[in-house]
């Protein structure tokens, strides 16, 4: 092979390599590196078996308008009597006495027989939209103005309205139009999504992303200097600051695969388990990118800032816990204040950004899937549901579209990384070793 | 322009250019101190070629002025150069220099030669030019048999060398080694001083400290005394031995007949006196070590002795302390 000529770029990477794969192999070597990431993946493989748990089971139908029940005992379910015209609460008022008479249908029709049929659909913030499946609403025997109880002149829709202050949707029914929505479905789609939120946000980015430097990258400068063996390093040409970066390169090399191989497995088991009409979600998996890719930003910038502590003192760990539990704070406040200020002062507010951009990106129907859930009875399976994902949900906080967002937030997390290392280099340069 | 993956240019060792018109080592007026307590207090000094013995007990300050060479501590007072660059500020002479640090740590899951080669790549050398340099320098200190054995399997002596081979790869111009003998067995302690004559006959500079006088007895006869964080002597051993002699000194003899010994020894130019600490012992007083030692093979020879031990309490670096410290001055 022809030799390239020399530059000191050639000598750095030679440099680089050699220290990256080194700390490589000294990870590798240590037991406490394979308890740690054991750890981890006992953890969040807990949580994935809860949602395999429970996606493998399925969920249940509930009759929501009660039309599935025959209540005048005349073998005809309410809700085709209702559709019929014909009286549900008197046994001498079936179909079966029409003329041609109907067969009674069974009960199982009508259940989940009215879904939703809801669109948003232009800018106007007052919308109709929506019918009524079942007809229950359209053959109803009443008044027009039972027909029409959201008031704006059509029977039977329902009514988009926009708080013109929040900005928030409200859905005004009709009588009995999108009673009986599927509740399997729904409650299926929702946790599905609210897991993949879930775990892609408290699992991989706050458990693996903040845990797993606490433990791998305080000890990165700090063990070398009080073993000595640190002598062997710096008896070398090579700049205090570059050791710092090129043992972050190799702390890297060992969790970053780690998370990509976790990623791929939950990524798949999700994407076989999930509800869907495909046998594989392959529109999640912009979100298991993004969650991915936020877990490995937040683990280079906790790497920085543990390692940082780890030289700054002797029991840098002291340090980084509190900073831990600052962190954990704020993940829970990114998932019910996205856009509070105190984010920006903190590194998983910029990360959860990433997964929240890509939430955004990947499932633009959310707002209009989670004003359905909600518009549902409280306690309802579908309600609730709604409200767990609404939980693990939340749209980008600084205000931006889902791909600015994502830029931006990758870019601050590159520049708390790199203003870490300046500072930890700083720090590490102005250490007396003994 | 593309990170050189697959390392296979010719590696680029000296982008730092030194200052060769300066002495190798200059330490001017330089102080490290603790607090109040001064661990080397204003040592000046300059060394270029040639082997260098560091003598002082434990604590003398020998480790704590290896580091300020190595840029490992910052000095409180004072100028350290090598080969005319701050070491605190600028690690680049170290791709001319190699250290052996007292420290025993060392990467027990690595072999030999992963060990010394790993860390040349840090001088900017390629993958393979390491692996070159690894084999030459481990052969160099008698390691090329075993270089392939984790490092946790070495013998004390061994992973001195192994140290001392990590410190010689990337073919240094200073060499300082931190008590490298300390804790070898006869047959590493052989080989370690003959490594480091044959690097004071190349040429290098070597820095090799110890407290043990008649260890650096036999590697040079160009030594420093530390004492206290003080610079007590730097000089020829020779000198230093040569004033030693003239102070009162003992010899003390086991042998199976003392008494019948000392009758033979007091006629010998030179005894100042005779005690007898036991039975089977015996002790002479001098000023001349060198004349009874010339005298006593024969004396113990022609009257048929049975001799056991002959001992020089006093022919030590605690001694030569204890004298320099006196006031006796070198």
């Amino acid at each position: 092979m022809q030799a390239k000529p020399n530059t000191i770029y050639r000598s750095l990477d030679r440099k680089a390599a050699a220290l990256t794969e080194f700390t490589m192999r000294q990870y590798r070597t240590k037991v406490s590196t394979w308890v740690v990431l054991g750890v981890g993946l006992v953890a969040i493989s807990l949580v994935m078996l809860i949602y395999i748990d429970v996606m493998a089971t399925g969920f249940e139908s509930v009759d929501n308008d009660g039309d599935s029940y025959d209540f005048d005992n005349d073998g005809y379910p309410n809700g085709q009597e209702l559709k019929l015209g014909t009286d549900p609460y008197m046994a001498d008022s079936h179909p079966g006495l029409l003329d041609p008479p109907v067969e009674p249908e069974p009960a199982s029709n009508y259940i989940d027989e009215d879904g939703f049929d809801i669109s948003l659909q232009g800018t106007s913030n007052l919308q109709s939209t929506g019918f009524d499946d079942d007809g229950d609403c359209y053959n109803y025997d009443g008044t027009s103005s039972r027909k029409d109880g959201n008031n704006n002149n059509i029977e039977c829709d329902v009514l988009l309205v926009q708080n013109r202050y929040t900005g928030e949707w409200e859905i005004v029914y009709d009588l009995n139009v999108d009673e009986d929505p599927d509740d399997a479905a729904y409650v299926a789609e929702a946790t599905h999504m609210a897991f993949v939120l879930g775990i892609g946000k408290m699992g991989f980015v706050l458990l693996l992303g903040l845990f797993l430097p606490l433990f791998l990258a305080t000890g990165l400068i700090r063990d070398e200097m009080s073993a000595g063996t640190m002598h062997y390093m710096l008896a070398k040409p090579i700049a205090r600051t570059e050791v710092f970066l090129y043992r972050i390169l190799g702390y890297l090399g060992i969790v970053w695969p780690y998370f990509i191989v976790l990623g791929v497995i939950f990524a798949t088991i999700s994407g076989f388990m999930g509800p869907g009409e495909g046998v594989f979600r392959f529109q999640d998996l912009g979100v298991w990118l993004a969650i991915v890719f936020a877990t490995m930003m937040a683990s280079f910038v906790y790497g920085m800032l543990f390692c940082t502590m780890g030289v700054m003192w002797r029991y840098g760990i002291v340090l980084a816990i509190p900073f831990a539990a600052w962190e954990l704070g704020m993940c829970l406040v990114s998932m019910g204040a996205p856009e509070a200020a105190i984010l920006r002062f903190s590194v998983i507010g910029w990360a959860l950004m990433i997964v929240d951009a890509a939430a955004v990106l990947v499932w633009p129907n959310m707002d209009l899937f989670l004003l359905k859930g909600n518009s549902m009875q409280d306690f309802s399976a579908i309600k609730s549901s709604a409200l767990a994902l609404d939980f693990f949900y939340s749209k980008p906080g600084i205000g931006s579209s889902g791909l600015v967002s994502s830029v931006i937030a990758t870019v601050v997390l590159l520049i708390q990384g790199a203003f870490l290392w300046f500072i930890g280099g700083a720090i590490f340069k102005g250490k007396e070793i003994e | 322009m593309m990170p050189d993956f697959d390392q296979d240019g010719k590696g680029e060792t000296k982008q730092w250019q030194p200052d060769l018109t300066v002495p190798a080592v200059l330490l001017e007026g330089v102080s490290k101190s603790y607090g109040r307590i001064f661990a080397l207090s204003n040592i000046t000094m300059a060394l270029n070629g040639g082997v260098t013995g560091v003598l002082g007990m434990n604590g003398a300050g020998k480790s704590t002025m290896f580091k300020l060479l190595m840029g490992k501590l910052k000095p409180s007072q004072g100028k350290i150069r090598l080969f005319g660059t701050d070491p605190w500020k600028n690690p680049a002479p170290y791709a001319r220099v190699g250290f052996v640090p007292e420290h025993e740590k060392m990467y027990d899951w690595m072999t030999a030669h992963q060990f010394v080669s790993t860390f040349a790549r840090l001088n900017g050398l390629t993958r393979a030019e390491a692996g070159v340099e690894a084999d030459r320098v481990l052969n160099f200190v008698g390691l090329a048999d075993v270089a392939h054995k984790k490092l946790g399997q070495y013998s004390k002596g061994m992973r001195q060398r192994a140290k001392i081979a990590h410190a010689l790869v990337n073919d240094p111009d200073l060499i300082i080694l931190d008590e490298p003998l300390q804790g070898c067995d006869p047959l590493a302690r052989t080989t370690i001083m003959n490594v480091i004559r044959e690097l004071g006959r190349m040429g290098r500079t070597v820095l090799v400290s110890s407290h043990i006088l008649q260890e650096i007895e036999r590697i040079t006869e160009q030594i420093i005394i530390l004492h206290n964080g003080r610079l007590l002597a730097l000089g020829n051993l020779h000198a230093i031995r040569e004033k030693l002699d003239q102070i009162p000194h003992r010899i003390t003899i086991e042998a199976d007949d003392a008494k019948a010994l000392a009758k033979d020894v007091i006629d010998m130019d030179g005894v100042q006196g005779i005690s007898f600490p036991d039975q089977k012992n015996l002790t002479i007083q001098t000023h001349n070590l060198g004349a009874i030692h010339a005298q006593l093979p024969k004396v113990i020879v022609d009257h048929a002795h049975t001799v056991h031990t002959i001992d020089n309490p006093d022919d030590d670096l605690a001694s030569i302390l204890g004298y320099l410290t006196s006031g006796g001055g070198v």
